[in-house]
Protein backbone atom coordinates (compact mmCIF):
# COMPACT_ATOMS: atom_id res chain seq x y z
CA UNK A 1 0.00 0.00 0.00
CA UNK A 2 1.00 3.39 -0.70
CA UNK A 3 1.74 6.26 1.70
CA UNK A 4 -0.45 9.13 2.24
CA UNK A 5 0.52 11.93 4.22
CA UNK A 6 -3.12 13.04 3.80
CA UNK A 7 -5.04 10.14 4.92
CA UNK A 8 -6.42 9.83 8.70
CA UNK A 9 -3.50 7.13 9.57
CA UNK A 10 -1.08 9.28 8.00
CA UNK A 11 -2.00 12.59 9.61
CA UNK A 12 -1.74 10.57 13.00
CA UNK A 13 1.48 9.25 12.32
CA UNK A 14 2.59 12.09 11.08
CA UNK A 15 1.41 13.88 14.66
CA UNK A 16 2.74 11.20 16.68
CA UNK A 17 6.06 11.17 15.34
CA UNK A 18 6.02 15.00 14.90
CA UNK A 19 5.35 14.85 18.66
CA UNK A 20 7.88 12.43 19.60
CA UNK A 21 10.46 14.18 17.66
CA UNK A 22 9.70 17.36 19.20
CA UNK A 23 9.29 16.22 23.48
CA UNK A 24 12.89 14.01 22.77
CA UNK A 25 14.48 17.59 22.16
CA UNK A 26 13.08 19.46 24.56
CA UNK A 27 13.68 16.55 26.92
CA UNK A 28 17.78 16.21 25.84
CA UNK A 29 18.10 19.87 26.41
CA UNK A 30 16.48 19.74 30.42
CA UNK A 31 18.53 16.73 30.70
CA UNK A 32 21.31 18.47 29.07
CA UNK A 33 21.26 21.42 32.13
CA UNK A 34 20.06 19.42 34.63
CA UNK A 35 23.41 19.11 36.53
CA UNK A 36 23.93 22.64 36.29
CA UNK A 37 20.79 23.63 36.95
CA UNK A 38 20.97 21.49 40.26
CA UNK A 39 24.38 22.69 41.37
CA UNK A 40 22.75 26.33 41.02
CA UNK A 41 19.67 25.02 42.99
CA UNK A 42 22.11 24.00 45.88
CA UNK A 43 24.34 27.08 45.71
CA UNK A 44 20.61 29.29 45.69
CA UNK A 45 19.96 27.37 48.46
CA UNK A 46 23.02 28.61 50.69
CA UNK A 47 23.16 31.79 49.90
CA UNK A 48 19.18 31.88 51.30
CA UNK A 49 20.20 30.41 54.22
CA UNK A 50 23.68 32.17 54.87
CA UNK A 51 21.83 35.29 54.38
CA UNK A 52 18.68 34.65 56.25
CA UNK A 53 21.29 33.83 59.34
CA UNK A 54 23.32 37.63 58.94
CA UNK A 55 25.96 35.89 56.96
CA UNK A 56 25.65 37.88 53.80
CA UNK A 57 29.11 39.38 53.68
CA UNK A 58 30.20 35.56 53.52
CA UNK A 59 28.20 34.98 50.11
CA UNK A 60 31.82 35.05 48.09
CA UNK A 61 33.72 32.67 45.81
CA UNK A 62 33.81 30.69 48.53
CA UNK A 63 30.29 30.33 48.84
CA UNK A 64 30.43 26.02 49.83
CA UNK A 65 33.43 26.62 52.96
CA UNK A 66 31.87 29.51 54.54
CA UNK A 67 28.61 27.36 54.40
CA UNK A 68 30.26 25.00 56.03
CA UNK A 69 31.67 26.78 58.81
CA UNK A 70 28.65 28.14 59.53
CA UNK A 71 25.83 26.12 58.88
CA UNK A 72 24.70 22.30 59.80
CA UNK A 73 21.91 21.25 57.66
CA UNK A 74 19.54 18.55 59.49
CA UNK A 75 16.70 16.13 58.41
CA UNK A 76 14.66 15.97 61.23
CA UNK A 77 10.75 14.58 61.39
CA UNK A 78 8.41 16.64 62.01
CA UNK A 79 6.20 14.77 65.17
CA UNK A 80 9.05 13.91 67.22
CA UNK A 81 11.35 16.36 66.22
CA UNK A 82 14.18 14.05 66.12
CA UNK A 83 17.44 14.40 63.90
CA UNK A 84 17.32 11.67 60.89
CA UNK A 85 21.36 11.26 60.79
CA UNK A 86 21.17 8.80 58.07
CA UNK A 87 19.51 11.34 55.42
CA UNK A 88 21.51 13.83 53.52
CA UNK A 89 19.55 17.46 54.12
CA UNK A 90 21.38 19.20 51.03
CA UNK A 91 19.68 16.77 48.65
CA UNK A 92 16.53 15.79 50.47
CA UNK A 93 14.25 17.31 48.39
CA UNK A 94 11.32 18.15 50.53
CA UNK A 95 8.95 19.40 47.76
CA UNK A 96 8.53 16.03 46.12
CA UNK A 97 8.72 14.84 50.15
CA UNK A 98 5.16 16.80 50.63
CA UNK A 99 3.90 15.43 47.31
CA UNK A 100 4.72 11.44 47.79
CA UNK A 101 1.35 10.36 49.72
CA UNK A 102 4.04 7.85 51.59
CA UNK A 103 6.04 10.75 53.41
CA UNK A 104 3.08 12.92 53.95
CA UNK A 105 0.19 13.51 55.85
CA UNK A 106 -3.00 16.17 55.67
CA UNK A 107 -2.00 18.32 58.78
CA UNK A 108 -5.27 18.25 60.81
CA UNK A 109 -5.03 22.21 60.95
CA UNK A 110 -3.78 23.49 57.92
CA UNK A 111 -3.73 26.97 59.04
CA UNK A 112 -0.96 27.64 56.08
CA UNK A 113 -3.33 26.23 53.29
CA UNK A 114 -0.72 23.65 52.12
CA UNK A 115 -2.84 20.43 51.07
CA UNK A 116 0.08 17.77 52.06
CA UNK A 117 2.80 18.03 55.03
CA UNK A 118 6.05 16.08 54.66
CA UNK A 119 6.40 13.85 57.67
CA UNK A 120 10.62 15.12 57.40
CA UNK A 121 11.66 18.67 56.97
CA UNK A 122 15.19 20.51 56.77
CA UNK A 123 16.58 22.70 59.21
CA UNK A 124 19.35 24.61 59.82
CA UNK A 125 21.62 24.90 62.80
CA UNK A 126 23.91 27.95 63.05
CA UNK A 127 27.41 28.09 64.48
CA UNK A 128 29.57 31.22 64.79
CA UNK A 129 32.60 31.48 64.79
CA UNK A 130 33.33 29.77 68.06
CA UNK A 131 31.37 27.32 67.29
CA UNK A 132 28.79 27.62 69.56
CA UNK A 133 25.11 27.50 68.47
CA UNK A 134 24.06 31.03 67.44
CA UNK A 135 20.22 30.35 66.36
CA UNK A 136 18.47 27.90 63.35
CA UNK A 137 16.87 28.67 59.85
CA UNK A 138 13.78 27.01 59.17
CA UNK A 139 12.09 26.78 55.46
CA UNK A 140 8.40 27.63 55.85
CA UNK A 141 5.57 27.97 53.02
CA UNK A 142 2.40 28.38 52.55
CA UNK A 143 -0.58 29.62 50.73
CA UNK A 144 -0.69 33.43 49.95
CA UNK A 145 -3.50 34.94 47.44
CA UNK A 146 -2.29 33.06 44.01
CA UNK A 147 0.47 31.11 45.06
CA UNK A 148 2.48 29.35 47.72
CA UNK A 149 4.97 31.62 49.51
CA UNK A 150 8.39 30.13 50.40
CA UNK A 151 10.84 31.28 53.14
CA UNK A 152 13.73 30.93 55.39
CA UNK A 153 13.17 32.06 59.45
CA UNK A 154 15.64 32.91 61.65
CA UNK A 155 15.74 32.77 65.53
CA UNK A 156 18.16 33.47 67.74
CA UNK A 157 19.45 31.03 69.99
CA UNK A 158 16.47 31.93 72.52
CA UNK A 159 14.70 29.97 69.47
CA UNK A 160 12.00 32.80 70.46
CA UNK A 161 13.90 36.02 68.71
CA UNK A 162 13.14 36.47 65.12
CA UNK A 163 16.81 37.43 63.56
CA UNK A 164 15.63 37.75 59.61
CA UNK A 165 12.95 36.48 57.61
CA UNK A 166 13.87 35.94 53.94
CA UNK A 167 11.11 35.14 51.14
CA UNK A 168 12.86 33.51 48.22
CA UNK A 169 9.99 32.49 45.87
CA UNK A 170 6.42 33.45 45.19
CA UNK A 171 3.99 34.35 42.37
CA UNK A 172 1.50 36.99 44.35
CA UNK A 173 0.34 39.88 42.45
CA UNK A 174 3.29 41.48 40.61
CA UNK A 175 4.05 44.96 41.70
CA UNK A 176 1.43 44.55 44.71
CA UNK A 177 3.44 42.11 46.20
CA UNK A 178 6.69 43.33 45.59
CA UNK A 179 7.33 44.05 49.50
CA UNK A 180 7.59 40.00 50.09
CA UNK A 181 11.29 40.92 48.82
CA UNK A 182 11.48 44.50 50.14
CA UNK A 183 14.39 44.46 52.75
CA UNK A 184 12.48 47.27 54.48
CA UNK A 185 9.49 45.17 54.98
CA UNK A 186 11.39 42.09 56.03
CA UNK A 187 13.63 44.26 58.52
CA UNK A 188 10.28 44.83 60.58
CA UNK A 189 10.40 41.28 61.38
CA UNK A 190 13.90 41.24 63.59
CA UNK A 191 13.66 41.57 66.93
CA UNK A 192 10.15 40.43 66.96
CA UNK A 193 9.10 37.31 68.99
CA UNK A 194 7.55 34.42 67.66
CA UNK A 195 5.81 32.91 70.93
CA UNK A 196 3.88 34.82 73.92
CA UNK A 197 3.46 34.26 77.49
CA UNK A 198 1.68 30.85 76.54
CA UNK A 199 3.91 29.61 74.62
CA UNK A 200 1.69 30.12 71.32
CA UNK A 201 2.71 31.61 67.87
CA UNK A 202 1.60 35.21 68.70
CA UNK A 203 3.49 36.40 65.57
CA UNK A 204 1.29 38.32 63.46
CA UNK A 205 0.57 40.97 59.66
CA UNK A 206 -1.70 43.82 60.99
CA UNK A 207 -3.86 45.43 58.37
CA UNK A 208 -3.28 49.32 58.87
CA UNK A 209 -0.05 48.76 60.65
CA UNK A 210 0.93 47.36 63.74
CA UNK A 211 0.67 49.34 67.17
CA UNK A 212 4.08 51.08 68.37
CA UNK A 213 5.82 48.47 70.67
CA UNK A 214 4.21 45.27 69.69
CA UNK A 215 6.84 42.80 70.15
CA UNK A 216 4.88 39.92 67.63
CA UNK A 217 3.46 42.22 64.96
CA UNK A 218 4.52 43.69 61.85
CA UNK A 219 2.79 45.85 59.28
CA UNK A 220 0.65 44.60 56.70
CA UNK A 221 0.53 45.88 53.09
CA UNK A 222 -2.62 47.86 51.75
CA UNK A 223 -4.07 46.24 48.20
CA UNK A 224 -2.07 43.08 49.81
CA UNK A 225 -3.67 41.53 52.75
CA UNK A 226 -4.43 38.40 51.99
CA UNK A 227 -0.82 37.83 50.95
CA UNK A 228 -0.03 39.13 54.23
CA UNK A 229 -2.29 36.60 55.82
CA UNK A 230 -0.12 34.11 53.96
CA UNK A 231 3.15 34.78 55.49
CA UNK A 232 1.61 35.15 58.89
CA UNK A 233 -0.47 32.03 59.09
CA UNK A 234 2.72 30.36 57.57
CA UNK A 235 4.91 31.18 60.11
CA UNK A 236 1.88 29.89 62.97
CA UNK A 237 1.61 26.82 60.88
CA UNK A 238 4.92 25.83 60.96
CA UNK A 239 5.90 26.97 63.99
CA UNK A 240 3.09 25.42 65.87
CA UNK A 241 2.02 22.02 66.57
CA UNK A 242 1.71 20.50 63.40
CA UNK A 243 5.33 22.01 62.50
CA UNK A 244 9.10 23.15 64.38
CA UNK A 245 7.44 22.87 67.60
CA UNK A 246 8.85 19.13 68.54
CA UNK A 247 12.16 20.14 66.77
CA UNK A 248 12.79 23.55 68.97
CA UNK A 249 12.35 22.02 71.86
CA UNK A 250 14.39 18.88 71.71
CA UNK A 251 17.07 21.57 70.85
CA UNK A 252 16.28 23.79 73.83
CA UNK A 253 16.38 20.55 76.02
CA UNK A 254 19.56 19.79 74.71
CA UNK A 255 20.91 23.20 74.90
CA UNK A 256 20.09 23.97 78.80
CA UNK B 1 24.65 28.82 -10.89
CA UNK B 2 25.51 32.02 -10.92
CA UNK B 3 21.44 32.67 -10.79
CA UNK B 4 20.80 30.94 -8.17
CA UNK B 5 23.21 32.87 -6.24
CA UNK B 6 21.72 36.32 -7.11
CA UNK B 7 18.46 34.69 -6.17
CA UNK B 8 20.05 33.88 -2.60
CA UNK B 9 20.89 37.02 -1.64
CA UNK B 10 18.08 38.52 -2.67
CA UNK B 11 15.77 36.41 -0.61
CA UNK B 12 18.44 37.57 2.00
CA UNK B 13 18.58 40.98 1.68
CA UNK B 14 15.10 42.07 0.88
CA UNK B 15 13.68 41.48 4.16
CA UNK B 16 16.56 43.45 5.47
CA UNK B 17 15.32 47.10 4.32
CA UNK B 18 12.74 46.48 1.12
CA UNK B 19 10.42 44.21 2.87
CA UNK B 20 11.09 44.34 6.36
CA UNK B 21 9.30 42.19 7.99
CA UNK B 22 8.45 44.68 11.21
CA UNK B 23 8.59 47.89 9.33
CA UNK B 24 7.03 46.72 6.30
CA UNK B 25 4.64 43.56 7.10
CA UNK B 26 4.06 45.27 10.69
CA UNK B 27 4.35 41.76 12.01
CA UNK B 28 6.09 41.27 15.42
CA UNK B 29 5.30 45.03 16.91
CA UNK B 30 4.54 43.53 20.16
CA UNK B 31 7.99 42.67 21.31
CA UNK B 32 9.82 45.24 19.13
CA UNK B 33 7.71 47.81 21.63
CA UNK B 34 8.63 45.57 24.85
CA UNK B 35 12.17 44.21 24.64
CA UNK B 36 13.33 47.26 23.13
CA UNK B 37 14.31 49.21 26.29
CA UNK B 38 17.80 48.50 26.41
CA UNK B 39 20.77 47.25 23.84
CA UNK B 40 21.34 44.01 25.94
CA UNK B 41 17.70 42.68 25.66
CA UNK B 42 17.62 43.86 21.97
CA UNK B 43 20.12 41.75 21.22
CA UNK B 44 19.53 38.65 23.43
CA UNK B 45 15.96 39.14 21.94
CA UNK B 46 17.25 39.08 18.36
CA UNK B 47 19.55 36.03 19.05
CA UNK B 48 16.51 33.68 20.34
CA UNK B 49 14.16 35.21 17.40
CA UNK B 50 17.41 34.38 14.95
CA UNK B 51 17.53 30.71 16.47
CA UNK B 52 14.06 29.96 16.87
CA UNK B 53 13.65 31.26 12.97
CA UNK B 54 16.79 29.49 11.36
CA UNK B 55 15.93 25.88 12.73
CA UNK B 56 11.87 26.30 12.44
CA UNK B 57 12.45 27.02 8.50
CA UNK B 58 14.99 24.23 8.46
CA UNK B 59 12.81 21.35 10.43
CA UNK B 60 10.07 22.88 8.59
CA UNK B 61 11.02 22.64 5.05
CA UNK B 62 12.75 19.76 5.64
CA UNK B 63 9.50 17.61 6.76
CA UNK B 64 7.39 20.19 4.30
CA UNK B 65 6.04 17.03 1.98
CA UNK B 66 5.66 14.78 4.84
CA UNK B 67 3.15 17.31 6.80
CA UNK B 68 -0.39 16.84 6.27
CA UNK B 69 -2.28 19.52 4.99
CA UNK B 70 -4.94 19.26 7.55
CA UNK B 71 -2.68 19.72 10.47
CA UNK B 72 0.24 22.00 8.79
CA UNK B 73 -0.59 24.87 10.94
CA UNK B 74 -0.21 22.69 14.29
CA UNK B 75 2.54 20.90 12.93
CA UNK B 76 4.55 24.18 12.42
CA UNK B 77 3.38 25.44 15.86
CA UNK B 78 4.88 22.30 17.68
CA UNK B 79 7.80 22.64 16.02
CA UNK B 80 8.37 26.45 16.93
CA UNK B 81 6.98 25.98 20.63
CA UNK B 82 9.36 23.62 20.96
CA UNK B 83 12.00 25.29 19.84
CA UNK B 84 10.80 28.59 22.04
CA UNK B 85 11.22 26.13 24.97
CA UNK B 86 14.73 24.96 24.35
CA UNK B 87 15.79 28.73 23.65
CA UNK B 88 14.07 29.44 27.04
CA UNK B 89 15.84 26.60 28.76
CA UNK B 90 18.91 27.53 27.43
CA UNK B 91 19.14 30.91 28.31
CA UNK B 92 17.91 30.58 31.99
CA UNK B 93 21.16 28.90 32.07
CA UNK B 94 23.66 30.81 30.96
CA UNK B 95 21.54 34.09 31.19
CA UNK B 96 19.19 34.38 34.56
CA UNK B 97 18.92 37.97 34.93
CA UNK B 98 18.39 38.51 30.86
CA UNK B 99 15.69 36.09 30.89
CA UNK B 100 14.09 37.53 34.15
CA UNK B 101 13.91 41.02 31.83
CA UNK B 102 12.54 39.23 28.65
CA UNK B 103 10.55 37.05 31.09
CA UNK B 104 7.19 36.25 29.16
CA UNK B 105 8.61 37.43 26.01
CA UNK B 106 10.59 34.76 25.36
CA UNK B 107 7.44 32.45 25.62
CA UNK B 108 5.87 34.74 23.64
CA UNK B 109 8.17 34.20 20.58
CA UNK B 110 5.72 31.33 20.00
CA UNK B 111 3.18 33.82 18.40
CA UNK B 112 5.56 36.14 16.91
CA UNK B 113 3.55 36.43 13.65
CA UNK B 114 7.25 36.81 11.58
CA UNK B 115 8.07 33.45 12.49
CA UNK B 116 4.57 31.93 12.26
CA UNK B 117 4.56 33.77 8.81
CA UNK B 118 8.03 32.79 7.32
CA UNK B 119 7.39 29.12 8.15
CA UNK B 120 3.95 28.88 6.08
CA UNK B 121 4.90 31.46 3.39
CA UNK B 122 8.32 30.15 2.92
CA UNK B 123 10.05 27.09 4.65
CA UNK B 124 6.74 25.14 3.20
CA UNK B 125 7.31 25.82 -0.70
CA UNK B 126 11.23 25.88 -0.26
CA UNK B 127 14.60 23.34 -0.12
CA UNK B 128 16.05 23.36 3.02
CA UNK B 129 18.78 25.98 2.29
CA UNK B 130 17.04 28.52 1.02
CA UNK B 131 14.42 28.54 4.10
CA UNK B 132 17.62 28.96 6.17
CA UNK B 133 18.93 31.87 4.19
CA UNK B 134 15.02 33.49 3.92
CA UNK B 135 15.08 32.79 8.19
CA UNK B 136 18.60 34.64 8.58
CA UNK B 137 17.28 37.71 6.33
CA UNK B 138 14.11 38.08 8.52
CA UNK B 139 15.81 37.52 11.38
CA UNK B 140 18.13 40.41 10.24
CA UNK B 141 15.60 42.59 9.45
CA UNK B 142 13.79 41.91 13.16
CA UNK B 143 17.06 42.61 14.93
CA UNK B 144 17.79 45.74 12.61
CA UNK B 145 14.75 47.19 13.71
CA UNK B 146 14.82 46.05 17.28
CA UNK B 147 18.50 47.26 18.19
CA UNK B 148 17.64 50.37 16.17
CA UNK B 149 14.81 51.53 17.82
CA UNK B 150 16.99 50.20 21.44
CA UNK B 151 19.83 52.00 20.49
CA UNK B 152 17.54 55.74 20.23
CA UNK B 153 15.80 54.59 23.40
CA UNK B 154 18.61 53.87 25.91
CA UNK B 155 20.70 56.58 24.40
CA UNK B 156 17.88 59.15 25.33
CA UNK B 157 16.07 57.36 27.50
CA UNK B 158 18.78 56.25 30.06
CA UNK B 159 22.44 58.40 28.82
CA UNK B 160 23.70 54.57 28.26
CA UNK B 161 24.52 51.80 25.92
CA UNK B 162 24.76 47.83 26.87
CA UNK B 163 24.12 49.54 30.20
CA UNK B 164 27.98 51.49 29.76
CA UNK B 165 26.71 55.47 31.12
CA UNK B 166 27.60 57.12 27.48
CA UNK B 167 25.78 60.64 28.26
CA UNK B 168 26.22 61.86 31.75
CA UNK B 169 23.01 62.13 33.31
CA UNK B 170 22.04 65.28 35.87
CA UNK B 171 21.62 62.18 38.44
CA UNK B 172 25.20 61.26 38.15
CA UNK B 173 26.35 64.80 38.03
CA UNK B 174 26.49 65.16 34.64
CA UNK B 175 24.60 67.72 32.10
CA UNK B 176 22.06 64.66 30.07
CA UNK B 177 18.36 65.09 31.58
CA UNK B 178 17.00 61.63 30.48
CA UNK B 179 14.10 61.86 28.23
CA UNK B 180 11.85 59.62 30.29
CA UNK B 181 9.52 59.39 27.45
CA UNK B 182 12.06 57.15 25.91
CA UNK B 183 12.15 54.47 28.43
CA UNK B 184 8.06 53.82 28.29
CA UNK B 185 7.05 51.12 25.53
CA UNK B 186 5.05 54.22 23.28
CA UNK B 187 7.85 55.84 22.08
CA UNK B 188 8.67 52.70 20.18
CA UNK B 189 5.85 53.36 17.97
CA UNK B 190 7.04 57.06 17.51
CA UNK B 191 11.03 55.37 16.44
CA UNK B 192 8.97 52.22 14.12
CA UNK B 193 6.82 55.12 12.14
CA UNK B 194 9.89 57.21 11.56
CA UNK B 195 12.12 54.08 10.42
CA UNK B 196 9.13 53.36 8.21
CA UNK B 197 9.41 56.50 6.55
CA UNK B 198 12.94 56.48 6.13
CA UNK B 199 12.76 53.17 4.64
CA UNK B 200 9.81 54.19 2.07
CA UNK B 201 11.69 57.61 0.94
CA UNK B 202 14.90 55.83 0.59
CA UNK B 203 13.27 52.81 -1.43
CA UNK B 204 11.15 55.99 -3.62
CA UNK B 205 14.62 57.36 -4.45
CA UNK B 206 16.26 54.69 -5.95
CA UNK B 207 13.14 53.86 -7.90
Amino acid sequence: MRYNKDSVVGTMLFTLVLCLFCSVMITGTSAGLKERAQAKQLAELKRSVLKTAGYGQLIDNNLSENFDSHVTAVVLDLDSGAIQPDLDAMTFDDRMAAMNPDTSRKPKKDTARIGRRADMARAFKITNDQGELEGVVMPIHGKGLWSVIYGYVALDADLNTIKNVTIYEHGETPGIADFLEDESWLSQWQGKKLFDDSGKVAVKVVRGGAEDGDEHAVDGVSGATLTGRGVERSMQFWFGEEGFRAFLSSIKASEV
Amino acid sequence: MSNNTVAMKEVLRTPIFANNPVAMQMLGVCSALAVSGSMQTAVVMSLAVTFVMVFSNLIISCIRNLIPNSVRIIAQMTVIASLVIVVDLVLKDVAYEISRQLSVFVGLIITNCIIMGRAEAFAMKSKPWPAVVDAIGNSLGYAVILCGVAFVRELLGNGSLFGQEILVTVANGGWYLPNELFQLPPSAFFLIGFMIWAINVIQKRQG
